[in-house]
Parts: C-alpha cells; structure tokens; sequence
C-alpha cells in the first residue's frame, strides 16, 4: 500500500476532481491498478459493463448506465482518452432523450450537467434542456446553469435563473433556495469588495500595496468634476480593472458594467447581452461535447480545399476580396514603399487567421445523424441497416454478432457455473 | 469432372426431410441438403484439403458440437463423427495433411481432433473467447494461429501448452484468413493488419480500412502464380472491398462493390442493407462467393469486376459457406446469424447445410 500512497503524490494534480469527492480507498486502487498495468481486470470489468448495457431487459435501463459510468470515473480518476468518459456521457444522454419518464430523473439530469460541463458552451446544452423540458422540475439544472451564468460574470442572469427554477417549481425547493441566496450573498459581496476597491484606488494611487482589500466603508458620494467640465466621472472608474486582478480573476466587478453602460431601451433593438429568452426552435438536437480534433472517425474535409503550391514552394492563400468600394487616396501620395522582405507579403501563409471553428456544425450534425437513425425517419434515409444498430454500438465500443450472442450464452450459463465448484472469470 | 449430375434426384431436399411442401423457402436453390445438421445456428463450414482422398465437410455450431460429414460422389452426405466443446464453436480448420481438424471456441480454448482416433486434446488457451483457427505450414515450422477476443493472435505447436509467440492486437479479433505465407487479420474498430509468416510471423502492415464500417469476413486471393496478393473483406451493411498488398496502381487496382442489399432498382423505397456473412475463393477459378444476412449467396468475378450470379432468397441468413478443395462442391449453411439480437432468435427453426455443384457456376466472365 505504501507505493500506492506515493502514487497519488505523484499524479494528484492528473485527479479529476469528482462533485461528491473520491472515495479513498477506489482512488488508491484505481492508481494501483494503473500502476500495475492490470488491464485484463479493468478490460474484463469494462466488457461486463458493455454486455450489461446490451443485455438488460429490465424497466430501468438507465440505471446500467449511471453504474458503468460511475466505475468509470472511479477507474480512471485522471479522465482521459481510454476512460471513454465523454462518449459514455455524450451516448447515455443521448439515449434517452426520447424517454419521457427519464426527463426528470435526477441521475439523468446530473449526466447531462457533466455532458454540459464537458462541451465547449454548456449555454447550448443547458439551454435545449430547458426546450426539451430535460431537468426543468430539478434544481440541479437550474444550480448549474446559474453557476454557468455566474462564472462568466452575468450575475442577472443567474438570478433570473434561480427564479425560473422557483417557478417551475423545481425540487428540491430548499436547494434551490439555499443556492439562491448563496448566489444573492456572493453577488453582494462582490459588489461591496469593488467598491471598496474602488475607494481604495482613488485615495491610494501610488500605493503598490498589493494586500487584499480591507472592508471599509463604501462611499456613496459622487465625484466632483473640478473645473468648467461637467462631465460626471462615473464613480467605478476603469480603475476597477486593478480590483480585477487582485482577487476577482474572472468574476468581472459589477460596477463598471452597470454604469458605464446604460441599458437604454430601444423597442426597436433587439437586446444586446444574452437573450433573456431561450429561443427554443432551433434546438432540434444537443451540442455536443467533444473537441474536434480528438475526433477518430474519418470525415469528409467539407470545405477545406488545398491551396495550390507556388513554384517557390510556399503554399499561396487565397487572398481576401476586394472591399467593393474605393478606398480614398490622395493624388500625390506615394504608394507606400513595400519593405523588402523574402517572403511575399501577399502571401499570408505564415501566420493564416484562426479559421472559424465551426463546433456547431459538424459534431452537431453529427448527433444529429445519429438522433435520426434513431428515430428511424423513413422518408429522408435512403438505407436501412438490417440489424440491431443499437445493441452493437450501445456502449462505449462496439460489438459483433458474435460477442452479443456470447454474451447471452455466458449469461444464461452463468448460474450453472456458479453452482458447480468451477472456475469463473478472474475478477 | 463434376460430382453431382444435373438430374440427381437429391436436388429436390436430399434425404431425411420431412414436410417438403412446394412453397417451403428453407431451400429455394434446391440445393443437396446435408443430414444431421447441428441443432443451432452454424458458426463455421470447412472441407478437408487435397492431401486426403474424399470430401470431408467438418461443421462447427453454436450448439458446442463441431459435425464431421462424408460427401460422396453420389451426393449423399454420412455423418461421421461428433465432438463437443464447452462453449460455442466459432471457428474450425483442417491441418494440411486431413489428418487433424482444429476447433475454437467461445470457452476459450482451442482443440485438436485426431479423426483416426477421434480423440481431441486441447492445444490452446486464451483470455478470451478464441475467435479464429487457421493452421499455417511454412517450410521450418507448422503451427496453429489463434485469433481471439482477448486482443491477442497466439501461435501454437501443438505439442506444448505455452504459445510459440504471442502478438497484442490493437483490438479484438473478428475475422482472418491465412494462405502462406501471408495472414491477414480484421478487428473491431475497423483494425486491419497483414502478417507475413515467412521465418517466423510478424507484423507486416496495418492498413486503413477501405470500409466504412463494422469488419465481418476475410478471405485472402492468390494471384496467377498461387501467391496470395490480397484479400476479400466483407463488412456489415452490405459491402465488400478488394484490396491488393502490392498493386501497381492502388487507386485504381483497389475498389469495394455493394452486395447484400434488397430494392436493387427501386429508389421509392429504402434500400435494405444487410450484413455480409462470409467470403470464399473458388479455389481453382479465383472467383468469389459471399454470403450474407439477407440470405442469398452471390458469386463475383473480382477481375472482371460483375456479379456472375445471385441465388433465390432463403427465408434465414447465410452464415457461413466454403469451397471443396477443387472447386467442385460450395457448401453453405442456413441458420440465425444474431444480426437482430435475440428477440428473432427461434430456437426450434431447423438449421441447414447445403451442397451446390459450383464448377459451372464460377467461371470467370472473361476466360482469357
């Protein structure tokens, strides 16, 4: 065992941290495990997880799922590739969309907030839950969202969040109470700390002090423009922007944002921050969660075309269009002398813009694809597969004919080995 | 040349059928019918290879037994011996001199039948259920190779319980095909690798698969001069892939054709795709025959890139198929292949072994 202490030394930083903590002792055997390379127990633990998952006829399928997933993350405390942890989530969330009885669920509610947690913008997922009526009688959902909401500096939202939830009527109310105030307390607070830190700013300007902000009295004077100016100094200067680096890294301080930018209404304008409404229609199918490049399967390069090669060998970008109009150019200015340099300054190669990534796309369609052949919509298909698509990719890895049908057989045969005084599988 | 006769009585149902109605569609080819078929779904066909006088037809099930039939010239089939498994069998080959069959199994062994003493022994042992037996006979050693679920490919003297190598697999083993001195195995995942067996087996290639999906059968073509210089890979919607190891020109010498699937011309309505059971060459015309889910057998011309014919539909999937050792006889078997899962599975419906005369039938197109 000692070696197994110094192994969660070595690797604590690769630990993913898990909501409800770790149990110690599945942690230490995990690393153990790992350490040994004993992958024929884990494979085989894994393999009975994949035949459980195809074979359970019962009424509560989920419940495989949650287990397997469960182990998973247990096994594989540092996440990663061979845990398959996102494609389980991602396939057992979507599994079961369809399912009404699942949708309030709340072991299936919490797989989607780990699937949202894990996709590039859990807006989108929380979002199309909400349209899909996924976890709207749950205050995880709405916990989660609002802690979404929060991270990224929208404390309105956030609130407005929590009162969607209360309205819903979401369960378990005093949770979502409990967060809500949590959420009202900690919005107070920053507000008071930046104003604090504001004052602190305006009186101490040379002071280096990089000490935390001491609570002190938040003045509610305004500012006295000095002077003919009448121009009133908003009293959260850009000065806050220190306060920003002191301690609130990415809680943006309320107060800048509420005076510098007033929100005037414009009925003919649409709003400008997050919609205050989820626009439910297009939500047809889920984000999803995986990075692209990760992404094993082949695809087509939809629109990616090979720029041609130059005889100098430097591959040539497409240069960007023509503005349609004329750009102003006085008469005697000279064209401006082109520094010489090796590389065509043309050419844009060396340092090409960031192409769009486009995650909607793509993977979405992907799900998408995926959500139809579920469905089974015959007009739009063109083939049909003649056999049993889900039983083979259910889990996290595919089967054959062969292996479902052995799968059964060891099964129906287990309870006659177990009887005799016979070897089993090593576990 | 050819060992049935085109008006041999045994063409309607051979002997021991009983309830042979007209529009009993176990059998539309009205094909010989082998007696004593396993009583579950057949995993695996074989036939005993030139070095013995006679047609032997070994048959694997997933009833544990693997069933040894006499063919004889008249037609008629005698079953001859049993053995038994614990566990289903998978996969069964003959060593080169007829003297051994070799069988694996789901209970993660393999076994060698002496058919002289009829004794087995067991000659391998896996992790996980033995998916594929071949036996190679290379000029400095003779060895079993196994192909399993467990991830691994080991080699066997059949003399000693430990494998004379073992190689990892990047995953597990779904189909192979050995002719010296080239194996080619497919796995899960859409794995492909090529070994070359020369000296002593090793990885030679892994491939890209050329099919977009599930991996189901393997069968290794040999060239004009009998070396083997590709291979047939079948997966399961509906697709097959000839590829060559060495071609001169790979865009064009490769290519993979659609088999297996109903509403051929009819656009209306979607196309039925089904699983390709198994691939065999003609041994003597290189020609292909397939077998797949939806129940009809189909022989290719590979050279002359067309389909030379297409049988009646039976009303089970094809599971598995081989040619005897001179192309004379195509052996098929009719029986539940899973590829619904177990709600279609009737445990009562009989399964069958059918005889087609196949010297006619596999001429290459264009005879050059």
């Amino acid at each position: 065992m000692a070696e197994c202490d110094a192994e969660w030394e070595l690797c604590k930083e690769n630990i993913q941290p898990l909501r409800q903590g770790r149990s110690v002792s599945a942690l230490h055997q995990a690393l153990c495990q790992q350490q040994e390379g004993n992958h024929t127990a884990l494979n085989q633990q894994k393999q009975a997880f994949e035949s459980e998952l195809r074979l359970y006829d019962g009424d509560d399928p989920l419940d495989v799922w949650v287990r397997y997933i469960k182990w998973t993350k247990q096994t594989y405390p540092q996440g990663g590739k061979e845990s398959n942890l996102s494609v389980l989530l991602e396939r057992a969330v979507t599994r079961f969309t369809a399912d009404k009885k699942y949708h309030n669920d709340v072991r299936y509610v919490e797989l989607w907030i780990e699937f949202a947690e894990g996709c590039s913008d859990p807006m989108d997922v929380y979002r199309y839950m909400q349209a899909q009526g996924i976890g709207t009688m749950q205050a995880a959902l709405y916990i989660a969202w609002s802690e979404e909401y929060e991270k990224r500096g929208n404390i309105k939202m956030a609130d407005g969040v929590f009162q969607d939830g209360v309205k819903c009527g979401a369960e378990p109310v005093e949770k979502l109470h409990a967060f809500h105030r949590a959420l009202q307390a900690r919005a107070c607070r920053q507000m008071m700390s930046s104003i604090t830190d504001q004052q602190r700013d305006d009186d101490e300007d040379d002071d280096g002090d990089e000490g935390a902000a001491e609570p002190q009295r938040a003045s509610l004077a305004e500012l006295k423009a000095k002077g003919k100016k009448k121009a009133v100094v908003p009293i959260n200067r850009v000065k806050a922007s220190v306060g920003y680096a002191r301690g609130l890294q990415f809680k943006q301080p309320l107060g800048p944002r509420q005076n510098s930018r007033l929100v005037i209404f414009d009925e003919n304008k649409a709003s400008e921050t997050e919609p205050q409404e989820p626009r439910f229609e297009i939500w047809t199918a889920p984000p999803t969660a995986r990075a692209k490049e990760n992404e094993q399967k082949p695809e087509k390069w939809t629109n990616v075309k090979m720029p041609l090669k130059s005889r100098s060998g430097l591959s040539v970008a497409v240069p960007p269009p023509k503005p349609s109009f004329q750009p102003f150019v006085e008469e005697d200015v000279q064209p401006p002398a082109v520094t010489p340099c090796k590389i065509n300054p043309a050419v844009n190669s060396v340092l090409s813009s960031r192409k769009p990534c486009r995650p909607e796309q793509t993977p979405l369609k992907m799900l998408q694809e995926r959500m139809q052949l579920q469905t089974q919509e015959d007009g739009k298909s063109r083939e049909q597969s003649m056999y049993c698509r889900e039983l083979l990719y259910s889990g996290a890895s595919e089967f054959c004919f062969e292996e479902l049908r052995a799968e059964r057989y060891r099964q129906k045969h287990a309870h006659r080995l177990l009887s005799k005084p016979e070897q089993t599988h090593a576990n | 040349m050819s060992l049935f006769g085109t008006n041999t009585g045994f063409g309607s149902g051979g002997t021991g059928v009983f309830g042979n109605t007209t529009t009993d569609s176990h059998n539309p080819m009205k094909d010989v019918e082998v007696t004593s078929p396993p009583d579950d779904s057949i995993s695996c066909l074989a036939f005993s290879p030139p070095t013995m006088p006679g047609n032997f037809l070994i048959g694997g099930s997933w009833a544990n037994d693997v069933r040894c039939w006499e063919v004889q010239d008249n037609g008629q089939t005698v079953p001859k011996a049993q053995q038994m498994h614990t566990g289903p069998v998978l996969d069964v080959c003959w060593s080169d001199d007829g003297s051994k069959v070799f069988t694996a199994s789901c209970d993660k062994t393999a076994k060698m039948w002496d058919l002289n003493s009829n004794q087995t022994i067991q000659i391998a042992q896996h992790e996980g259920p033995i998916r594929t037996i071949h036996w190679i006979k290379a000029p400095n050693y003779s060895c079993v190779m196994t192909g399993s679920w467990d991830k691994t490919l080991k080699f066997w003297d059949t003399r000693s319980p430990n494998p004379m190598m073992s190689l990892q697999m990047p995953e597990r083993c779904y189909c192979a095909d050995v002719v010296y001195p080239m194996a080619v195995v497919a796995t899960a995942e859409r794995g492909l690798i090529v070994y070359q067996l020369e000296n002593q087996p090793s990885e030679f290639r892994r491939i890209e698969s050329p099919l977009k999906h599930q991996h189901r059968c393997v069968a290794i073509f040999k060239d004009k001069q009998s070396k083997p210089t590709g291979f047939a890979l079948g997966s399961i919607e509906g697709r097959v892939a000839i590829h060559y190891i060495n071609p001169p020109n790979p865009a064009k010498d490769n290519f993979t054709f659609k088999c297996h699937r109903s509403n051929g011309t009819n656009t209306a309505t979607p196309q039925d795709i089904y699983a390709v059971n198994a691939i065999s060459f003609h041994p003597v015309h290189g020609t292909l025959a397939t077998v797949g889910s939806d129940g009809r057998f189909s022989f290719w011309d590979k050279d002359a890139r067309t389909k030379l014919k297409t049988s009646e539909q039976l009303d089970q999937p094809i599971t598995a198929c081989c040619f005897n050792n001179n192309g004379n006889i195509f052996a098929y078997a009719s029986s539940y292949d899973w590829s619904k899962g177990h709600e279609y599975y009737n445990p009562q419906k009989k399964n069958y072994i059918f005889l087609r005369n196949a010297a006619e039938e596999l001429k290459p197109r264009n005879k050059k």
